[in-house]
Parts: C-alpha cells; sequence; structure tokens
C-alpha cells in the first residue's frame, strides 16, 4: 500500500471541515477546535490539490475510500464560512492537544502503516472507547461526550489516519474537547508540521510531475473520474441517501455487533445516558441543523453523516439504539432495492454507502454469470461468512442491473427470495423449537441472509423483480435538482479547465434529465473537440441522446400532463411545441408496447379533468383510440409490421387534447382484460353446459345468441311464480302438470339447482335465500348472464323449498332415464315401456320418456303420442321404424326394393314386427357394430 | 322441453315459416345432386332448423342419432406438430362442428376433417358411392386462411363430401366460397309468419291465445322466431289464460341498454360517459356481441330523438359499427359513438335552448 503524501493531508482539511457545522452550533461558547493553521495551510493545501487532481487517477482508491476528492470541491468558501469563529475556538485546549499528541504519535505512524487496511476498532489504540461507540452507529465518525463537561464532540476516524501526525492531533484534540493550549504554541506546531509537509510534497511533486502531464491522464473518463467517494458528495437526494444508509446501519448489529457490545457495555451506557441529556436539549434545534445540513452537502462539505443521522432524528437513532441492545438480528427487510432511471448513481450510493459502513463490496452485474447456481454460490459466499476474519471487512452484495436480462436475473431473485424466505421460516421456526426440536434440521439447508444485499434495477415494475418487491425495502431514486447537477458540472469543469456557461451546463443537465453520467460524457466529448457547450444547439450539438425506454407510468404520465415551461414559452412557443413533439414521438415508440399503451390511455382518459363542454375532445381522443385499435388489427392481419410507426404519431392528438398541468392519477388498465377473461369465463361456462344437454336440444343453441335470445325467457320459465312448495299429493292436476314439465325442462336443459357457496356477487341475486346457510342456486349459473351492475332482476325467484322440491325431482327424473336407456338396450322394449309407464305413474314426470325412446315408436298401442308432438308424427315414426330398423345387412335387401311402394314397406315392416314379438334394438348412443334383429330363442338355446 | 324444441319441424315437410325453401331443397335431395350449401341469415330465423331438417331429408332418421365428442387432431404443419382439440357433433354420415372455436390454427381444422372425410367415405345402400354433410357453423367468423384452404378442398374433394356452411352474414364469407355453394338466405321471419307459428302452437297446446296479444309477441320478438315462442312460453308460465294487455316481460339486457341510452340523453360528459363504458362492460362480460349492442342502442336513441337529429345520429352509429368491425377492440368504437352521440345532442341542446 503506497501512501500519497498530499492525500491525508486532504483528509485532515477533511475532517476539519467536516467539524464546522457541528461545531458552529453546538460548540460556539466552548471554544476548542485546533484551527489554527488552516488559514496558513491554505495556500499550501491548494497547491497540493492541484497535483493531486493529476495523481488521484493513479490512486484513486486508499484504503478503500476515496475520500480526498470530496473536499476539494470548495474548501475555501467552507473555510472562509467557519474560520472566525474556529480561530477563536482554538485557543483553548491547544497544550493538552499537544502534550497527548506527543505521546502516541511516535508510536503511531508504524503501527498505522501496517494497519492501514484494518478494521478502525484496531487501528486506533487509545481511542478505543470512542471509537467502539462510534462505530456502533457509524464506522468512521462517532459523538463524543466529555465526561466532565457533557459537551459532545465529534470525532472523526479514518482507516488512512496515523501516517500524519496532524491528523492524530486533531482527532485527539477533537475527541478529548478540552484543548487547553495557547493559540501561539498551536501555531507554532502547525508552522512547522506545515514546512515538513511542503518539503515532503515538493519532493513528491517531482515525482509526480511526471506523470502528471503524461497525456494518458487525461483519457481517463471524467465520469470515473469525479465519481462521488465519499457518502456526502453524492449528488442523489438526501433523504434516500440518508434511508439507505440507515438501512445499511441496521445491520451493524447483526455483522459487526457481537465483539464490540460485550467490551464496552457500561461504556455505552454511560455514553448514552449522556447523549440523551444532550439530545434531549438539542432536539430543538434540531430543524435549523437540518437546514444547514443541506446546504453544507450541496457546498459539498464533508460533514459526518452519522452525526447527520443521529442530529436529524436523535429519537429514532436512539430507539434503534435500544432495538439493537436486545436483539442481534438484521433489518425487517433483507433486501434493498433501488430503482431509477440510468445515471442517476445508484450504483455510486451503493457503492459508496457500503463502503461508508465498512462493507467491502462485492459487485455482481449482468456482465458476470447470472444463473441461479452461480448466484447461489456467490451469494453464499458472501453473505454466509459470519466471522470476520481479520484482514477483510464483511462483504456487501451488489447486485447490479437485476432486472437488465430477465431469463437470467430471474435466477438471481429467485434465490434471492428463497434465502429471504428461508430466514422468515427460520425466524417462526425458532418459536417452534422452544416446544420441539424437530424442525431444526431443515432450516440448515438454507442459510439465512446474514449480509446486506443491495439490488439496483432501472425498471422497478419489471415483472421479474415482481416477488422481490414486496419483500425489500424500495427506494426511488428521482432526480437531483438541476442546480445540485449544475453546481456539480461546473466545479468539474473548473477543475479540467473548461470554460462553460452555467446557462449551457443546466441547459445540458435538463437535455440529458439530470442524468449526470451522460452530462460528464458529453463534457469530456466536447473538451476533446475543443468545443464549448452551445445553448442554443444543444441538441445537435450533443452527441447524442440515450435510448430512454421509459416505464408505461412515465409514459401515460407524460402523455397526460402537460409541464409548465415558462423559459421556453418565452423563447418560442413553436419550438417548444415541437419539441415536445418530437419528445412524446421518441418516448413511446422506444417503449413499443403500443397496445398496452392504448389501452393505458383508454383506461385513464376520462378520469382526467378536462375541460370538454362539448364533448369534442373526447370525440376526437377516442377517434385516436379507434384508429390505433384499426391499426392494429390491420398490421396483424397483413402482417405489415413497418405499419407500426404511425402508432407514436397517434399519441400526440391525445395529448394535446387532454393534457393537463396537474398530476394525473394514473391506473394500469385493467378493465379491458378484466372484462375479456371473464367474458372468456362465461362462455366456457355456457360451452360446457351445451355439452351437457342432449345434443338433439344442443345443436340449435349457439353461444353467441343465447343471452340475446334465451336467457331471460329461460329463467321466466324455469322459476314459474304460479309453482307452490306442496307435497305432490296435494297439488291440482294441472299443477302436476306444470311440475312434471318443468322437471322435464330442468333434465332436457340438464339444468340443476345445486348448494353453492354464498357468492357475494349472487347473493343479492336471491335475496331471500341468501340469508340461509344452504343457497341453491342453478348449477350452470343462468342468472350471471343476465344480472348487470347496478341492475335489481326482476326474475321471480323460486323459494328454497321449491327448489329443494325440484333438486329431488330432477334426482330421480336423472335415475329414471339412466335406468330406462339400460333396460332399453338390455331387453324388449315391452317391458322398458311398462317400467316406464310405472315409473310415470309413480313420477309425475315420466310421461316423456318414451319420446326419448325411438324404439317405442314401434308399438302404437302405448300411449307414445301422449305428449310426442303432432299428428303427423305417426307416419313419420313408422317411417324412422322402418329405416331404423334395418341393419346393415339390410340396406342392400331394401337396396332392392327401393323403388317399392312406401305403404308396401310399411306393410311389410308391420308384419315382420308382428312375427317377432321381441326385439332387440340398438337404443341408445352411437355405434358402428353390425345390428340386425335377433330372435329370443337363439338366446335360450 | 321448451316449445321451441318440442315444436321444431323434423322434417322439410313440416316446416311452416320457410316453406318454399325448404321445398326447393326437397327437390334437390331428392334428385340426388346436392351442391354445397351456404346458409345465411339472421339468427333465430329457422337455418339451424332447415340444416338439420335436410340432413333428415337426405340421410332419413339416422341422421337424428348424433353424439357429441371432444376430438384432438395432431397436425402436422411443416416444422411443428399442433393439438387442437375441438367438440363435433357427428352421425354416421355428416359431421358438424364450429372451426371458429380453434380460433387462428381453424384452417387446419377445416383441412384436417374435410380429409378425414374424404378418406372414409360411405358405400350407399346401393352400392355406388354416397356423400358425406360436412355441416361448418359460423362461417363468418373464420380466417381469412381458413377460408382460402376451403374453397380448394371444396372442389377437391366435392365427389365425396358436401358442405353446410351457416353463417349469420355472407359479407364476411369470401367470393370464392360463394361463388361455390348454392347460396340460401333464410330471412327472418315476418310479424304474420311468427303469429301463425304462435297460433299453430297454442292450437297444440290447446290455449286460448287472444289475437292481439299473438301480434304484440311478435311485435317485441324483433322478428326472432326463437325469441317469440320463448316469450309465448314465459307467458304462459307467468299468468294463463293470457289477457290482452299482459306484461310480455323484457330481455334483461335490452333493459340495460335502454338504462345506458337514458344516462346519454340525461347528461353529456366525460363523467358520464366513464359510467357508461361501465356499463357497456357489463354487457360485453354477459356474451352479448357487440354489434348487438351497438343495433340495440341505436334503436333506443332513436325512440327519443328529435327527428332532425336521426339521420345524423343514424350515420354515425353506421360509421362506428364499420369501424367496430374492422378493429379488434369493440369497447373503443361503442364509445366513441357514445361520445360522438353526446356531443352531437349537446350542440343540438345548446342551439334549441340558448
Amino acid at each position: 500500500m503506497e501512501f500519497d503524501i498530499p492525500l491525508p493531508e486532504e483528509l485532515e482539511l477533511l475532517e476539519a471541515n467536516s467539524y464546522y457545522p457541528e461545531e458552529e452550533d453546538d460548540y460556539l461558547n466552548f471554544e476548542e477546535a485546533p484551527y489554527p493553521y488552516d488559514e496558513e495551510k491554505e495556500e499550501e493545501e491548494r497547491v497540493a490539490q492541484k497535483e493531486l487532481h493529476v495523481q488521484q487517477p493513479d490512486s484513486p482508491e486508499i484504503n478503500g475510500i476515496k475520500r480526498p476528492r470530496s473536499l476539494m470541491s470548495d474548501p475555501i468558501v467552507n473555510l472562509d464560512e467557519v474560520s472566525p469563529a474556529s480561530e477563536k475556538r482554538s485557543k483553548i485546549g491547544d497544550n493538552r492537544v499537544e502534550m497527548e499528541d506527543e505521546d502516541w504519535l511516535r508510536p503511531s505512524p508504524v503501527k498505522e502503516v501496517v494497519h492501514a487496511v484494518e478494521e478502525e476498532e484496531e487501528v486506533i489504540p487509545p481511542e478505543t472507547i470512542f471509537s467502539r461507540y462510534a462505530s456502533e452507529i457509524d464506522g468512521e465518525c462517532f459523538p463524543i461526550t466529555a465526561p466532565d463537561g457533557g459537551e459532545r464532540v465529534y470525532a472523526k476516524f479514518c482507516r488512512a489516519l496515523g501516517d500524519e501526525e496532524v491528523k492524530k492531533l486533531d482527532v485527539k484534540a477533537k475527541s478529548n474537547g478540552l484543548i487547553k493550549d495557547p493559540i501561539s504554541v498551536l501555531l507554532q506546531q502547525s508552522e512547522k508540521e506545515a514546512f515538513n509537509k511542503a518539503l515532503q510534497t515538493s519532493s513528491e511533486d517531482q515525482n509526480e510531475t511526471i506523470t502528471a502531464e503524461t497525456p494518458v491522464m487525461h483519457e481517463k473518463l471524467w465520469v470515473d473520474k469525479y465519481s462521488p467517494s465519499s457518502f456526502t458528495e453524492l449528488l442523489s437526494d438526501e433523504q434516500t441517501n440518508r434511508e439507505v444508509l440507515l438501512w445499511l446501519k441496521q445491520w451493524d448489529a447483526s455483522v459487526f455487533g457481537s465483539e464490540i457490545r460485550s467490551t464496552t457495555d457500561e461504556v455505552l451506557s454511560a455514553l448514552k445516558r449522556h447523549s440523551t441529556t444532550s439530545h434531549r436539549q438539542k432536539s430543538d434545534s434540531a430543524f435549523t441543523r437540518k437546514n444547514q445540513f443541506s446546504r453544507w452537502s450541496k457546498g459539498s462539505s464533508t460533514y459526518p453523516k452519522n452525526s447527520d443521522v443521529s442530529n436529524s432524528n436523535p429519537t429514532d437513532n436512539h430507539d434503534m439504539w435500544n432495538k439493537k441492545s436486545k436483539l442481534t438480528g438484521s433489518p425487517e427487510q433483507k433486501i434493498l432495492l433501488l430503482c431509477g432511471a440510468p445515471g442517476l448513481g445508484k450504483t455510486t450510493l451503493a457503492h459508496v454507502a457500503a463502503k461508508h459502513c465498512g462493507y467491502r463490496v462485492v459487485e455482481i452485474n449482468a456482465s458476470d454469470e447470472r444463473s441461479a447456481a452461480a448466484i447461489e454460490t456467490k451469494i453464499l459466499d458472501v453473505v454466509q461468512m459470519n466471522s470476520v476474519t481479520a484482514d477483510s471487512r464483511p462483504k456487501c452484495l451488489v447486485i447490479d442491473e437485476i432486472d437488465g436480462a430477465l431469463g437470467d436475473g430471474k435466477g438471481a431473485v429467485d434465490v434471492i427470495l428463497k434465502m429471504v424466505l428461508a430466514e422468515r421460516k427460520h425466524a417462526t421456526g425458532k418459536e417452534n423449537i422452544n416446544n420441539g426440536k424437530t424442525s431444526s434440521k431443515k432450516e440448515r439447508r438454507t442459510a439465512p441472509l446474514s449480509r446486506p444485499v443491495i439490488c439496483i434495477c432501472n425498471d422497478l415494475y419489471a415483472p421479474a423483480l415482481r416477488p422481490l418487491r414486496q419483500i425489500a425495502k424500495v427506494h426511488i431514486f428521482v432526480q437531483p435538482t438541476v442546480s445540485r447537477v449544475v453546481n456539480r458540472l461546473k466545479y468539474i469543469c473548473n477543475m479540467e479547465g473548461m470554460k462553460t456557461r452555467s446557462v449551457g451546463l443546466s441547459a445540458l443537465a435538463e437535455y440529458t434529465e439530470c442524468d449526470i453520467r451522460s452530462c460528464l460524457n458529453t463534457l469530456q466529448f466536447l473538451n476533446k473537440k475543443n468545443e464549448t457547450l452551445n445553448v442554443i444547439d444543444i441538441g445537435s450539438q450533443v452527441v447524442g441522446r440515450k435510448d430512454m425506454s421509459k416505464s408505461l407510468f412515465d409514459i401515460w404520465k407524460e402523455i397526460f400532463n402537460k409541464r409548465k415551461m415558462k423559459r421556453e414559452r418565452s423563447n418560442d412557443a413553436s419550438g417548444s411545441e415541437a419539441k415536445k413533439f418530437d419528445f412524446l414521438h421518441t418516448l413511446v415508440s422506444s417503449r413499443g408496447d403500443y397496445d398496452l399503451i392504448f389501452d393505458g390511455i383508454h383506461e385513464n382518459i376520462l378520469r382526467l379533468h378536462y375541460h370538454d363542454p362539448m364533448m369534442d375532445k373526447t370525440v376526437s381522443c377516442l377517434d385516436c383510440l379507434g384508429a390505433s385499435d384499426l391499426l392494429h388489427r390491420y398490421i396483424m392481419r397483413t402482417q405489415q409490421m413497418p405499419l407500426y410507426v404511425y402508432f407514436s404519431s397517434l399519441v400526440i392528438p391525445i395529448h394535446r387534447r387532454v393534457a393537463q398541468i396537474q398530476r394525473p392519477t394514473i391506473e394500469w388498465p385493467k378493465s379491458y382484460h378484466r372484462c375479456r377473461t371473464l367474458m372468456v369465463e362465461k362462455q366456457e361456462s355456457l360451452r360446457s353446459w351445451y355439452h351437457k344437454i342432449p345434443p338433439y336440444i344442443g345443436r340449435h343453441l349457439s353461444i353467441k345468441s343465447f343471452v340475446e335470445d334465451s336467457a331471460s325467457p329461460l329463467l321466466h320459465i324455469l322459476s314459474p311464480p304460479t309453482l307452490r312448495p306442496v307435497a305432490s299429493h296435494l297439488l291440482s292436476e294441472r299443477q302436476k302438470d306444470q311440475l312434471a314439465g318443468l322437471v322435464m325442462l330442468m333434465c332436457s336443459y340438464s339444468v340443476t339447482y345445486k348448494n353453492a357457496k354464498p357468492n357475494p356477487a349472487l347473493s343479492d341475486l336471491r335475496e331471500d335465500a341468501a340469508s340461509e346457510a344452504t343457497v341453491l342456486a342453478l348449477d350452470p349459473h343462468l342468472f350471471d348472464f343476465i344480472s348487470f351492475k347496478g341492475r335489481q332482476l326482476k326474475h321471480h325467484i323460486l323459494t328454497l323449498a321449491m327448489k329443494q322440491v325440484l333438486v329431488h325431482e330432477v334426482e330421480m327424473q336423472k335415475i329414471l332415464q339412466a335406468s330406462g336407456g339400460r333396460s332399453g338396450i338390455l331387453n324388449n322394449p315391452e317391458e322398458v315401456k311398462k317400467t316406464n309407464q310405472e315409473l310415470a305413474r309413480k313420477t309425475i314426470a315420466a310421461s316423456n320418456e318414451c319420446h326419448r325412446n325411438p324404439v317405442t315408436s314401434k308399438s302404437p298401442s302405448v300411449p307414445v303420442e301422449k305428449n310426442a308432438t303432432t299428428s303427423e308424427a305417426k307416419s313419420s315414426d313408422v317411417k324412422k321404424a322402418s329405416r331404423t330398423a334395418l341393419n346393415f345387412f339390410d340396406r342392400f335387401r331394401k337396396s332392392r326394393k327401393d323403388y317399392e311402394d312406401p305403404e308396401d314397406v310399411q306393410k311389410r315392416a308391420t308384419a315382420k314386427r308382428d312375427s317377432r314379438p321381441l326385439l332387440f334394438k340398438f337404443n341408445e348412443g352411437f355405434t358402428n357394430a353390425v345390428k340386425r334383429p335377433v330372435r329370443m330363442r337363439e338366446f335360450l338355446l | 322441453m321448451l316449445w321451441v324444441d318440442k315444436y321444431r319441424p323434423k322434417s322439410l315437410d313440416k316446416v311452416v315459416v320457410h316453406e318454399d325453401i325448404a321445398q326447393n331443397l326437397k327437390k334437390l335431395v331428392t334428385e340426388q345432386d346436392c351442391p354445397h350449401l351456404l346458409f345465411y341469415g339472421p339468427s333465430g330465423s329457422g337455418k339451424k332448423t332447415l340444416i338439420v331438417a335436410l340432413l333428415k331429408q337426405i340421410y332419413g332418421a339416422s341422421a337424428e342419432k348424433v353424439k357429441v365428442e371432444n376430438r384432438a387432431w395432431k397436425i402436422d404443419a411443416g416444422s411443428r406438430t399442433l393439438d387442437l382439440e375441438l367438440t363435433i357433433l357427428s352421425s354416421t354420415n355428416h359431421v358438424e362442428l364450429t372451426p371458429s372455436d380453434a380460433g387462428f390454427q381453424d384452417r387446419y381444422i377445416v383441412q384436417e376433417i374435410i380429409k378425414e372425410m374424404a378418406k372414409n367415405r360411405p358405400i350407399d345402400t346401393k352400392g355406388k358411392k354416397g356423400y358425406k354433410v360436412l355441416v361448418l357453423n359460423e362461417v363468418d367468423k373464420l380466417s381469412r386462411e381458413a377460408q382460402h384452404s376451403l374453397r380448394r378442398t371444396m372442389e377437391k374433394y366435392s365427389s365425396s363430401c358436401r358442405l353446410i356452411l351457416c353463417c349469420n352474414s355472407s359479407s364476411k364469407v369470401t367470393e370464392a366460397i360463394k361463388s361455390r355453394c348454392l347460396n340460401v338466405r333464410i330471412n327472418a321471419p315476418s310479424k304474420e309468419e311468427i303469429v301463425k307459428v304462435l297460433e299453430f302452437i297454442a292450437k297444440k297446446e290447446s290455449l286460448q291465445l287472444p289475437q292481439g296479444f299473438a301480434a304484440r309477441i311478435a311485435e317485441k320478438s324483433n322478428r326472432s322466431l326463437r325469441r317469440a315462442i320463448l316469450s309465448l312460453e314465459t307467458c304462459r308460465v307467468q299468468n294463463y289464460p293470457f289477457t290482452d294487455n299482459q306484461v310480455i316481460s323484457p330481455m334483461d339486457w335490452e333493459e340495460y341498454v335502454a338504462e345506458i341510452a337514458t344516462d346519454m340523453m340525461r347528461e353529456q360528459s366525460p363523467k358520464s360517459l366513464f359510467q357508461v363504458r361501465g356499463k357497456v362492460y357489463e354487457l360485453l362480460v354477459n356474451c352479448i356481441p357487440p354489434e348487438v349492442i351497438m343495433k340495440r342502442l341505436l334503436h333506443e336513441l332513436l325512440k327519443k330523438l328529435d327527428s332532425e337529429l336521426k339521420l345524423e345520429v343514424c350515420h354515425w352509429a353506421a360509421y362506428y359499427e364499420h369501424r367496430m368491425r374492422l378493429g379488434q377492440k369493440a369497447i373503443f368504437h361503442i364509445e366513441a359513438f357514445v361520445a360522438k352521440f353526446m356531443s352531437i345532442y349537446k350542440n343540438f341542446l345548446i342551439s334549441t335552448f340558448g
């Protein structure tokens, strides 16, 4: 590990800066901070910084932190702001610092160099008390309450510390909070130090300058060069940053926690007591402080984020603290899911935050193998190493672009889900273990997650992520403000010596939608070409737009939302319109999913609040939708895919008509698909019902026109209002007939009543029956077909008792039919008829039986025609009979006499029939088997 | 058994409503030369009844012995094999099916079945080769490809198999197929014919049917014979003996459409359009074809409109119905029509009442 001399310097300055806000707030009266040399060192440092920028590419990471860059952003401003206070402060506690300083300065450099990579706790022997406490909240900085005064000081730890005396001094001074040295001593000291440093840097400089001037250095991408290395440099939303960090911090208990707490329990409690009191005092000022934070972080000061967290919501922090001391568990949501547009800094945040908390980042991205097995081993490697070995920090897994390759990404998602669920089971299993130890073995198999896992995606609503979304803690990145991005850009441009105007930069930022990566790439490109950023032709000059494919919700939002464009409006309205036109066009066409886009428009358009007194807008919008439908159908039919390009232009008139400034509430288009699936369901139920109906009736029914023509009357007929639920012998003759007819009808249409669960949709239909426990509903739910939302059914509904009677009768009838059919096959029709008649007498309903039995029509002695239709039935029946009587061989016989008189045939048929009193006939169903009449005696032989 | 089924004519001789057509068909069949047939006409006019009667005329009683089965076909379509399943209704001599149920793969069904039928052609009683009949329902819903594949196979296998096609509108059947068939238009029965049928049934059931009442049922039936008979039976169930001014219970969906029309007349705004949309969805869910909804809606609106608006509204209804038939998502077009009507009506209201 090599150390650059200027680097520690910077670190130190960074620390110095980092104390300002806190001290300003808390310690204006207790002047203690050692800033005597700040002013003097400024000059040197600026020089050093310059050099450093050149060097940095060489050593971008030292000890795993990329801290130094941050403070270069604007150290001077910071110093200026604070300097009056700090000067005063430095007076106190000076000598003490110096003394203590000397004590442990000597060993430390050696030690530090050796242990540079080690855990912070191990790095500094004397401060362990403070550091332990701090590490519980944070790896790098910590609040300290002096035992005598009760004031709080924030001391900062750095893994890189130790090579520089000044730094140690600094820390020491802070942590003690009692600097008693006079300013003069301190000044002297610092001067000496500065001198030494100057010497060192100059010597270093000579080596470095050579490399610095090589052109290779410039080839480094600005994006990498200036990527934030510390938490406070992040451009992304403060809130998100903090929450991410908080989440990571919650792991501390399980990852670092145990050994730390074991040593320092009493110290901890003492300190906690102090800090709570101080916090209580300070809680009023929390708000003002918070405001300052944002200012500070904007000015890219390096503010210790730990204090940030703890101060902005002290109570939260303490709650967490208490919780943690109780249980060593990890946070409730094991997975963090970051999502947002590209270039907003998700990956950077994940890396920075993880490093900040003392983790080593292991990244899996789209370039790695992402099969489930590979991911699993990797995660197991990373996540399940519970012991923290001496030379490595615990790992934190970052799965980048988890939504990227859906097929592969799904493997990763599944593995993670499995582990998280295993954890859950484990948690519940623990309770079980108390009762019986049976389940313990099972849980061993899939080990739980014990390290933080951060997943990063662009599209939160990617289908593969759906399960992950439910269990993960989701953070959605929003765009940073333009001014923030511009500040950063400006700073970088200054560093690179590129001349830009903030107008141009802000235009660029707006154009790329605050995608700082693309901004930087563009700038670097322009710089390379020695061009300057031009506001007007940014569109043509800039290398190109990235291919933005936004989520569907964003597209709908764009369509329905009109942006207030003050500036552009004032410039030229037509230009902005054209731009909007272009924008929407590319937006929609890059997404592609036209069908769904138009469904979404259709779903949401009527819920917008646009002013449309004459409905003109609505009409034209719906016409556009209709046109899109026609186009879609046409394309599908003719397979002319090139026509798809015209879809996106259909969106624009809709946008022009209905776009509003207020934000629309957009819903996913469900209703159309709901309608379709329901319709298909109902059609299916109709179809399966038709199959149950005997074909001579069923063939005449069509699914298409059933509801249109027949449903309502059929239901009316099925539930006659005149039918009374009384015992059958009490019924009058006519009522008996009616009941019999109804039962026959229900049988032939295979409709029956069945016990159904009281369906909420149905319950309002059967008003009286719904209250009872058993609800009898029509078996094919025919009532569904005529029930419409918001409409009362006018159908008479049978009483429960009546339904029960009907169910009984129908069942009986069905059994009769089945047995009748069987007997028809087995033996002679006479018997069938006889039994049939008997049965008919028993149940009122069987009168129709003979009609269903073509054989029966043969003997005129039986009252076949009781209800077997018309007068001409007789003749046709006879004819039919003569036909059906023919078997396969008869056909040939018959062909001879084909031209005989039909009367003759008939006569002969009757004669033949009379000659054999018993007839076996294939009666029902369908067969290709040879059929012929057989005498009874042939059986008897 | 419902009266509709009970009094359905079983043979061509007994057909009452389309007697002339039935006689012509009978002549065709008895001359032993039946061409391919294409029946078309509105629902409830008796296409199916005629077809069944015709089959009986050709094959005698065996045509009535039908069985329903789910048949699965394995079809070798170039590189892959398709598994299709369809319900078919068949007797020894004929097969009846609705190929459009197979969706966009309907043409394989058509080809496969025709080939299969041609393969095992029946031997007639006279020893000479007869023909089988293939009845295809809802031909207008067949995809274009299926229709194209149909037209060649029709010719190729015409010696062994006859096609009887059945559909509601011949406009969606390609010219090529139409020209290969004998087109038989079955129009909706006139009111007088319906009354005749109703009276016939009443006589058979020995009911007293007042003249005016039968006329009213016929009036309400939209010239659909099935519907007329069903409502007669409904009335019989609900109240007998009939009175002249007895309520003929209307179709529920028609009342629902009437509600929609009332909504449209009452308020013209995107909000009310949104409510209308919900109701139209309800109708669609309940398996009511969108064309029928559109037609009924126009019917209800015309009842309430001023005469000067009628022409315009009719024009737009036709316009949007045309688009609906071209397109796929009926709801878009129905809604567009509703919006258009609202716009027209509101303009009219403002210009009239200021």
